[in-house]
């Protein structure tokens, strides 16, 4: 039939030939620093091993975490020097970050349990910490399953809401005139503020507590959307109309799509946010969760237990931030990379 | 046989301070199945102007413009569209776009052996699934024709669209449209600012002017195909629209 009109001119796409993994670990590989990172961890051990405490404190768990983390880097230097690529790029680049991890480990462990140098019981050693964590940890897994779920409800909520009233807002003038002004005033409202109001509004604390965190992300999310929407230029809507696409097609294929960056930036910003108001409104209104945890340990005045709780909150907020970015990063595969 | 009439159109604006410009002031244009009609003058003349009325994203303020005998007032499949920067969705992949007109017409049952066979016969094998910022200008291009000229347009207007191309990639645009236009036997309406393009593809060339925007003449092309861009019948005939241009 027809033959190709342009086989002469198959040029490669200008696709970057830099790999991802060489400009994300960027740190040159050098067996010395890896060695030294193992080095302080062995120091580490020893340290809190053979000088003496202050005070009668089981190591046993923070030994364990030592010999584990050292285990962890040793399988992944060895397979770093073993095999080139991404695996040897990654060890390079943090084994400089690994041998400071490993420094400040020991330098806290002399500063509270060894000398007593920072008072207690405010700050207590990381060995406190994780051995506090070991007994605890029963309630505190209770806790952050209630947390994170009581989070994950409310956030969903919030950033559907959020997402609808902005897309409609910023395809729509007429929705936009009457609903904006109201987004304004009331989205600027901090969600705390409601707190009195919303503990006796809602028949039940687990309702408020939904209520004020899907508050404090909606408003980011509906702000940042509505300015997406906005941005898209208005070629791909005129595209779209010669091409056929009818009003509910736009939205789905032009509008959502066009936004999606920036309804990302909204949704990011939503989640500080929303990691705040759960643990204010935890601490509150709740019988569970990380929040009414710290709250009750601050009660009986074991601060080990406001810093295991912390611990985990940084390690769940960690969890759930990369994970967000991961799916930002599939879902706007598109985008051309900056870097 | 006349499919496309333009007939006493004003397209007129209004500035910042209220003041009414001409964009457009009595255009007349009849336009027969099948012909490649090359609409050229300077920047401000209005020849976008014209094309976005022809294609119904526009509507005039005096004046009606009609295919068939049917009014024009929004845009339609019928009528394809390749914007001066293509436009093409950067959120799709290339075959993506390409399907994405079939698609919105007639759900996920659209022929996938259409859009296979304008990959192939726009060369963008192998990059259907890249997506539009990784590939060249001209492939961009050849896939935002490809997007439209799938759909089976009646009419395709084309706004600049090797404006923004460099010389070698221009040329080869050029042959793809023409190879189509042969083809498929789709009449065509070309925006563009380049002589040479104009001669190279028109079988008639339209010659605006600007402020108010106004259609000076209408000159039959007789170069017959293959064209060829240095021959000396090309550079005559190039030099009677130059002479025309100079105003």
């Amino acid at each position: 039939m027809l033959e190709s009109a342009t086989a002469a001119h198959k040029a490669p796409a200008k696709l970057a030939k830099k790999s991802t993994s060489q400009t994300k670990y960027w740190k040159p590989y050098q067996t010395r620093w890896n060695l030294i990172s193992l080095l302080t961890l062995v120091v580490a051990f020893l340290e809190n091993l053979l000088v003496p405490a202050q005070e009668l404190v089981n190591n046993v768990t923070y030994r364990w975490f030592l010999v584990a983390y050292f285990a962890y880097l040793a399988i992944v230097y060895i397979a770093g020097s073993v095999v080139h690529g991404k695996v040897r790029l990654y060890s390079g680049h943090f084994a400089q970050l690994n041998a400071s991890i490993g420094l400040l480990l020991v330098v806290q462990d002399l500063l509270t349990e060894k000398y007593a140098v920072i008072q207690q019981p405010f700050f207590v050693s990381f060995a406190q910490i994780l051995d506090q964590m070991k007994t605890d940890h029963a309630l505190l897994l209770a806790s952050t399953w209630s947390s994170l779920g009581l989070w994950l409800i409310s956030f969903v909520i919030g950033t559907i809401i959020g997402i609808a009233l902005g897309l409609f807002m910023g395809r729509y003038h007429q929705f936009n005139y009457w609903a904006f002004p109201y987004l304004k005033v009331i989205g600027i409202i901090p969600a705390a503020a409601w707190m009195p109001l919303t503990m006796v509004i809602f028949p039940t604390s687990y309702l408020a507590e939904i209520f004020l965190i899907a508050f404090s992300v909606w408003f980011p999310v509906a702000f940042m959307t509505i300015g997406g929407v906005q941005s898209i230029s208005k070629d791909y809507f005129e595209s779209a109309k010669t091409l056929g696409f009818s009003e509910s097609q736009i939205l789905r294929k032009v509008v959502i799509p066009g936004a999606l960056p920036n309804i990302f930036i909204g949704i990011f910003t939503a989640m500080g946010l929303s990691f705040t108001m759960l643990v204010i409104s935890e601490m509150i209104g709740a019988k569970v969760g990380l929040g009414w945890y710290i709250n009750w340990a601050k009660g009986v005045g074991n601060y080990t237990q406001v810093y295991s709780a912390i611990v985990i909150m940084a390690i769940l907020f960690s969890i759930i931030f990369s994970l967000l970015n991961k799916f930002q990063d599939y879902a706007l595969r598109w985008r051309e990379k900056t870097n | 046989m006349v499919q496309l009439a333009v007939e006493n159109v004003d397209r007129i604006l209004e500035d910042n301070n209220g003041q009414k410009i001409n964009v457009l002031e009595d255009i007349n244009l009849h336009v027969g199945s099948g012909e490649f009609i090359s609409i050229i003058g300077p920047s401000g003349c209005g020849k976008t102007t014209l094309l976005r009325l022809i294609s119904g994203l526009d509507t005039p303020e005096k004046g009606e413009v009609s295919v068939d005998g049917n009014l024009i007032d929004q845009p339609d499949v019928s009528r394809g569209y390749v914007f001066q920067h293509g436009s093409l969705f950067p959120w799709e992949t290339i075959k993506e776009n390409i399907s994405s007109g079939l698609k919105a017409t007639n759900g996920h049952d659209y022929d996938k052996k259409l859009v296979d066979h304008y990959i192939d016969l726009m060369g963008l094998k192998g990059f259907e699934n890249a997506y539009p910022h990784q590939v060249s200008g001209g492939m961009a291009q050849r896939a935002a024709l490809a997007r439209s000229i799938v759909l089976n347009p009646e009419l395709l207007l084309l706004d600049e669209p090797m404006g923004a191309l460099d010389a070698f990639t221009r040329a080869d645009v050029q042959d793809v449209i023409q190879r189509v236009w042969k083809q498929t036997k789709t009449t065509m309406i070309l925006v563009t600012h380049d002589i040479d393009e104009a001669i190279y593809l028109g079988t008639r060339i339209v010659v605006m002017t600007p402020r108010p925007g106004k259609i000076k003449e209408i000159v039959t092309n007789p170069l017959d195909f293959p064209r060829k861009r240095t021959s000396d019948e090309f550079l005559e005939f190039r030099r009677e629209i130059q002479d025309k241009l100079n105003f």
